[in-house]
């Protein structure tokens, strides 16, 4: 159905640029700050997780929102290199259950950071039950994403419109 | 540096059960989840240790912070025996890959500075209290920190486009071309 829209994409200059440019700084340059992105958004995160899940309790969780611009960084380095990235394989991500289902789980992990990030600036130490829930949940989230980004490689059924995996 | 990699190939070449286990269908994609998974414990926790040397979230004393390092040590060990399963099962990918050596050499890099950090600055930044800053070389020491394990991040992600041609000791002539004059 969406098969005309894969070869348009396909078919664009940017896409071939990404697929065929033997540059470093094309496909493998932007894949590895993917990963660095991924590092500061989900690591830094994950670190909030972990203080409000009672690790490292002398440090306030309101000290985690000075690290947001840091997050917010890594956040927009994974939506513009992710964006670069689908549209180098948009047939590969596309017809991937696996990568609804990775989008999803950082979707998650961003609407429980919202409350989470309230529960910070309220600048309280005592963690309420709910709060530790979410960040069990985030935590849970932002690993199965991580997974399940790093099992696409090996769950595609079509690498482009006219090869496959 | 030849001798030495021949010597490393033959190291980790002799994990056949290990090589075996990471060919089967999954085991090669769940040790890079896992990878993948320690590599974010570990620069998560670093990183928000680093920002703190950096002078962000000042009004917390620095020995708080120091509360996360174990976490990091925990994701390094994750990576460090996650690695060793790639390099027993196709030792000559990385052996000879360039990508890999500089990776190895920023992991190095970052350790040594670790060690500079606990030597010289360690004891005296835990007595500081809240508000304090830190000197100078103590703001670079957390940066040369943040900037050597992105290093390591781009490096790793890099090892799969500088691969070798498959390095067989087998075949002196093709070992020699492809393994060590390149």
């Amino acid at each position: 159905m969406f098969e005309p829209l894969y070869i348009w994409l396909e078919e664009s200059a940017f896409s071939i640029w990404m697929r065929e440019s033997p540059s470093m700084f094309a496909f493998p340059g932007i894949l590895a700050a993917h990963t660095v992105g991924l590092a500061f958004i989900a690591g830094l995160n994950g670190a909030l997780d972990l203080r409000l899940l009672g690790v490292a309790r002398s440090i306030p969780p309101v000290a985690f929102t000075r690290f947001l611009p840091y997050m917010w960084f890594g956040l927009w380095v994974n939506i513009v290199t992710g964006i670069a990235v689908l549209l180098a394989y948009p047939t590969k991500a596309l017809t991937n259950p696996v990568f609804y289902l990775k989008l999803g789980l950082i979707a998650a992990a961003l609407v429980m950071l919202r409350p989470i990030l309230r529960f910070a600036r309220t600048n309280r130490n005592d963690v309420d039950l709910t709060t530790r829930l979410l960040a069990a949940a985030s935590l849970a989230a932002w690993a199965a994403a991580i997974a399940a980004g790093r099992l696409l490689a090996y769950t595609c059924n079509r690498l482009t419109v006219d090869s496959p995996c | 540096m030849v001798p030495l990699q021949l010597a490393l190939e033959r190291f980790f070449q002799d994990f056949p059960a290990v090589a075996a286990l990471m060919e089967t269908a999954w085991g090669w994609p769940i040790l890079e989840c896992i990878h993948f998974l320690g590599l974010t414990l570990l620069f998560g926790s670093i990183a928000a240790w680093d920002l703190r040397l950096l002078g962000l979230a000042k009004d917390v004393p620095i020995a708080a912070f120091h509360r996360l390092v174990p976490y990091a040590v925990v994701g390094f060990a994750i990576n460090a025996a996650s690695g060793m399963f790639f390099l027993m099962t196709t030792p000559n990918q990385y052996i000879y890959n360039p990508a890999f050596h500089l990776k190895m050499l920023c992991v190095a890099l970052a350790g040594a500075n670790v060690l500079v950090f606990y030597v010289t600055m360690f004891r005296r930044l835990v007595r500081l209290g809240p508000g304090a800053r830190g000197p100078a070389f103590v703001r670079f020491s957390g940066l040369a920190s943040l900037v050597l394990w992105s290093v390591v991040i781009v490096c790793g992600r890099m090892i799969t486009f500088y691969r070798p041609e498959v390095c067989q000791p087998g075949d002196p002539i093709g070992f020699l071309a492809t393994c060590v004059v390149r």
